[in-house]
This record gives structure tokens, sequence and C-alpha cells, in this order.
């Protein structure tokens, strides 16, 4: 340890600060940790120096290549004599008016470009910030690390295990009834152990999405959200509709999200177009609803209620749904809002056949999805 | 005390290829007593380093090997209950109070040790792998931060296991998930990305000393060539030596388009992949200066 308050350990110091406001988490630990370190090596060389603190300080990817920039920041400005004060960092004002701008970047991440992949996020706060965010009001830097988060999240809750058990051959939780069992021909010495692990969860999902020029902004997250989903949920069948019903699993199932969206763009010149909510989930109850659906499938419903078509086949349809199958969630990007009310036409014709209605417009709400399923 | 250049030295010697910031890494991990987490594409060298680190110090190797699933019975120790059950029934006339019959089956004969345990109990110094942490689950990865701080075990029976060395740790993971803030707040942190040119060449010739120069650079070039191409499992380091052996092994001293197309599976390891890479060979060949138009003129 350095004992003295010498001028370099200061500077330290300062610099732990500097890189603090630009989300590096650095502490005391960190701190003294780099002043131990400094003790071993040849600080007067400044790439020594440079790389030294590179280790030292950067937890992520992310943080590895910003640092380099960052470190001549400080020193450059150390050198010039400047206040070394660290200003609080600018508020980042830099929130995209043109909401093209977002579809750009959804565009060329879709693309696959993953070299620019924002890979790490820089601390807990950012991530929950966003989270929160409307994916109405996500900018074009942001659309990365959301997609991130939603593609983390569908891993998590396809991971939802229930509570009955099944047999299993590893070394797990013991399973005192069969274990008694398979050792009873001993004279019910034991032997034998036999073991058990949570069952796998056997509930049916079938996710009906709404495409139509009214959920644009919400569409392209909650495809990126069923697409996730279904690779780590295999039980999962997903339709998409605006005016009419598609029914989308197998697109999905690309390998490559462009390619699928590619795929489904090609076959629908009508997406994002008016809405046909009664049309489309009675074409869903006449040619789907016999196969998908019985008592153990949930059927989850994305959409913001605008109807310009049949109220009365709507609320039919709902009802046929609801009888045949264990739920039906529907999900509204509009009621994140806090003032909003379900008075449009279509919606509450839906509702009384709905077990839950619930918001879906951030991430934190697709999250809070666990709950209901 | 061990200095910055020999710790370049001892991975040289040991044939790894390295630059600044991962001696940085490790030199520092050593001195600070600190685990190192390295994060990377599959097949850049992450175990390796491990595996390098373990020989210079001659010191053993022990890897845990993450996977989803894997608990803490299987990271730090199990009793071998078969063999206890059979000892009881064998000594089931012996004059032994039941306390000696505990003692007994409660010793380190039935103790079989998992990686963790083995790695604190060891005389020297060890170098402790824990492989692909990423693969784990997050109660598991809760877990080994309370070994990882405190080096010591508790097993019910016996008592408290304080570790006698502290290994060195190496955290390997190539991001199928996001590891807490927590983990990498106690690591230090090193990312090793694909080589560029200069460094895969000299990877290829120190391991392959018989390889002919032309064919190393070749070899070398369309690796280069194909990382830029949007594959599924893009081929790192482990694919490159592989297929340079596998090459130097036919007594190739050259490529060719019949050549690459028969040996595609050393490097490509799906068949979207290879399906690409066959349908634009041409392209990559010329891109990777094996062929000029001239030649195919």
């Amino acid at each position: 340890m350095m004992q003295r308050h010498t001028s370099l350990s200061a500077n330290i110091v300062q610099f732990c600060r500097f890189l603090r406001t630009k989300n590096f988490s650095l502490g005391v630990e960190e701190e003294t940790a780099i002043l131990t370190a400094l003790q071993c090596i040849n600080y007067q060389n400044k790439d020594v120096f440079r790389v030294a603190l590179k280790t030292l300080c950067c937890r992520s990817r992310q943080q590895l290549k910003e640092f380099d920039a960052l470190f001549t920041q400080y020193w450059k400005e150390l050198a010039e004599a400047v206040d070394a004060k660290i200003k609080t960092q600018q508020q980042q004002s830099a929130k995209s008016t043109a909401k093209d701008a977002s579809f750009k970047s959804l565009k060329a991440w879709l693309n696959g470009n993953k070299s620019d992949e924002q890979e790490e996020v820089a601390s807990y706060s950012v991530n929950e910030n966003l989270s929160k965010k409307n994916f109405a009001d996500v900018t074009g830097d942001e659309m990365e690390e959301l997609m991130r988060t939603i593609k983390a999240l569908s891993r998590r809750l396809a991971a939802q295990i229930n509570r009955r058990y099944e047999k299993e051959n590893r070394i797990n939780l013991p399973d005192l009834r069969r274990t008694l069992r398979k050792n009873m021909r001993r004279g019910g010495e034991l032997l034998e152990l036999a073991f058990k692990k949570p069952k796998q969860n056997r509930t049916k999902l079938v996710v009906i999405c709404d495409v139509s020029r009214s959920m644009e902004l919400y569409a392209a997250f909650l495809l990126q959200f069923m697409y996730a989903f279904q690779h780590v949920y295999k039980r999962t069948e997903t339709f998409a509709f605006s005016t009419s019903l598609q029914h989308i699993t197998q697109l999905l199932k690309q390998h490559d999200f462009t390619a699928a969206m590619r795929l489904l763009g090609d076959k629908n010149e009508g997406w994002s177009g008016g809405t046909r909510i009664g049309k489309s989930l009675s074409a869903f109850v006449k040619d789907y609803a016999n196969r998908y659906l019985d008592k153990k499938s949930i059927v989850i419903i994305m959409s913001d209620g605008w109807d310009t078509g049949d109220i009365e086949l709507l609320q039919q349809s709902m009802q046929t749904i609801q009888y045949k199958s264990k739920k039906v969630i529907w999900l509204n990007p509009l009621a994140g809002y806090a003032d909003y009310k379900p008075h449009v036409a279509g919606m509450k014709a839906a509702l009384p056949f709905t077990t839950v209605f619930a918001p879906v417009h951030n991430a934190e709400s697709l999250k809070s999805l666990s709950k209901w399923l | 005390m061990i200095q910055l250049n020999d710790i370049k030295q001892m991975l040289l010697q040991q044939g790894y290829i390295t630059d600044d910031s991962v001696v940085m890494s490790v030199y520092l991990s050593l001195q600070l007593n600190k685990p190192l987490l390295i994060e990377g594409p599959a097949g850049v060298g992450k175990t390796e380093i491990a595996k390098v680190m373990a020989k210079a110090l001659q010191t053993e190797l022990i890897r845990l090997q993450c996977y989803e699933g894997l608990d803490a019975t299987h990271a730090l120790y199990e009793w071998n209950y078969q063999r206890q059950l059979l000892h009881l029934k064998m000594t089931e006339h012996a004059d032994q109070t039941i306390d000696e019959k505990e003692q007994t089956i409660f010793g380190d004969t039935f103790l079989m040790k998992r990686p963790l345990l083995q790695a604190i109990t060891q005389n020297k110094k060890t170098v402790l792998l824990i492989d692909e942490i990423d693969r784990s689950d997050e109660e598991f990865e809760s877990f080994l931060l309370e070994v990882l701080s405190e080096w010591q075990i508790t097993i019910p029976e016996i008592g408290t296991i304080r570790a006698s060395n502290i290994p060195q740790v190496i955290l390997t993971g190539n991001r199928t998930r996001e590891l807490s803030e927590a983990l990498r707040r106690r690591c230090l942190y090193l990312y090793i990305d694909y080589p560029d040119f200069e460094k895969e060449y000299l990877i290829v010739k120190s391991r392959n000393k018989d390889i002919d120069a032309k064919l190393a650079e070749q070899v070398t070039r369309f690796m280069q060539q194909l990382r830029t191409m949007k594959l599924e499992k893009t081929p790192g380091i482990a694919e490159t030596l592989d297929w340079a052996t596998a090459l130097a092994a036919l007594h190739i001293d050259h490529l060719d388009k019949d050549i690459i197309g028969q040996t595609l599976g050393v490097i490509v390891k799906d068949w979207r992949d290879t399906r690409n890479v066959q349908m634009s060979l041409s392209e990559l060949m010329e891109k990777t200066g094996i062929i000029s138009k001239i030649d195919v003129a």
C-alpha cells in the first residue's frame, strides 16, 4: 500500500472517480488494487501504465473498448492543467425524434452487425431505466441493448418450471418414494438411490400478435420477443394478424431473424394495414383452435384493441377461445400509460373474456409476464 | 519476484503467442492473487491460457467444466454412498462402537473430492480452471462467489476445510449468459478476440514447426477472410491449427479449390456454413490471393 498521499495516488483516485461517471463500477477496493499493482510494474512507461490500468478498471468488453479514449482524455485534460474536478456528466439528451431512426438501428442490428453490437451494459442502473422505458420512446442507441434484454428475458421466462417432479438419473434431489420401492427386494437396505428433478413445464402457449399500423412501434419488439421465446420454449405456436391471420411458427423457426422477417414481409403486403381483430380471431378459432387449444394451453393476445371490423365476431371468437383454453392473457401496449382506459370498442368487447389484462409497453412489463404463466 | 517480461517469456516458451493485454492480465492476476475472467469467442485460446499457466508455474491444472444444472455437490465433494454401505455391511460383526464406525465412514477414504475441494486441499498452489462459467446456473455462480472469497468449504460431517494454498483461478466464458456484476467485480477481466493476420501466422508457424511457409501464409489469409463472412459458427484459432496440421500431414504445400473443398469439414462445423462457403469459395480464394484473375483465365 502506498502510505503517503502522493500526486500519483491522488491522480489514480481522481481517475477512478472520472471513470465512475462513465459507468465504470470502481470502488475503494479497486482503487486499492490499482495502487498495489502499481508498485510491481514499471509505471514510468506510459504504455505499461495504460495497459495495467485498463486491466484493473475494465469489467466488460464494452469498457475495454471505451477505456483507451477515456484514458487519453483524462490525462490530456490533466496535462493541460484544467481543473481536474469532474464535471457531472452531461445529460444525454440525444433523444431521437424521428422514429425512423430507431427502425434503422433495428435493421442494422437484425442484419447481424455483430461486431458493432453493444455487448455489455455498463451498470445495473442503465439497464433498469431502459427496461422501464416505453417501447415507443426507445432511441436508436438503446435499441440493441433492449433487444438483448428481451432475448435474455425470453430465456428466463421459458425456464420457468413447475412444482411437479419427474425421474432423473443424475444426482439431484433424492426421491424417497422411489428409493424405497427400488430397494424393497433387498429387504429394505437402501443400496440404490433414486433421484428426481422438477418436471418440465407442459404448458402450451399460443401467442397471437397484432402487427397492424397502430401497433407498428411495438410490433418490432414483440416479434423479436416471440422469435426469441419460441426458440427457447418449444411448445409455442405463434400467429400474427392485421387484416388477416397468419400462422408464423414455422417462419419464426428460421435460424436467422432477418431471414424470418424477410419471409414474413414477402408474404404479407397487408401488414401494417388496418386491424380486423374479430375476423382474424374467428379464423384462428375455425382453423387452429381445435388443434392447438386445450385446457393446458395459455393464449396470449398482444394488441391495442383498435378494431375496424365486426365487433360481434370478435366477441364470439373470444368466447370460444376462453372456453377452450386455460387462460387468455391480453397484453396491451397502451395500457402502460397511466390514464389509459379500455374504451375502444374492440377492447371493451374482448375484456369480459380475458383472464388477465396487462400492459406490454416495456421490457419490465414483459418480465412480469411470468406472473401469469 | 516475477516481472512482466518473465510472464511474456513464460507464455512464449509454452508456445503461446500473445499481446500486451494478455501478459498484463496474467501478471496482475498472479501479483494481486485475483481470479482472471476471460471472455471471447470460441476457439481463441481462452482455456489454453490456464493450461499454459499451469505448465509455466509447474503446477497442476484442476478443471471444473460448467454446464446447466451443475450444483455444489458436483463442484465440491460427494460421499461415496455405496462404498460406505458396503463397508458397514462388511464390518457388521466387528467390535466397534457406533461412534468409531461413524468416524471411519466419514473419513477421507469415502470422500470423493470434486474440483473445488481438490484445488484448495493441494499442498502446492494450483491453477483452477472454471471453464464456461456462463453455462452454469445463476445459483451456482452465487455459490462460487462465496467459495472464491472465503476459500473455505464446510463439510457438515468433518468441519470446515480452509485452503492451504489459494489457487490461481481462471474463469472462461463466451457470453451464453450475462455474468453477474458481483462476479465481474471480484475478477480481473480479459477479452480475447480473433487474432490479426500477423499473430495468427505466428501461432500457426510456432505450433507446426515443419509447415511450409507459403502454406502457412495461405491458410492464415484464408481463415482471416473466412471470418469476415457471416457464419453461424465462426472458426477460431483451434480450427486454423487443426487445418494446418491436417494439410501438413497430407504433404500439401499450397491451397487450391479442390483441397479446400475436401478439407472444409476441419474448419467449418455447420451445414449452412458449409453450403455458404462452398458457394462463395471462388470469391473467397480470390480475395485471399490464392488464385488471381489471371490464373483463372
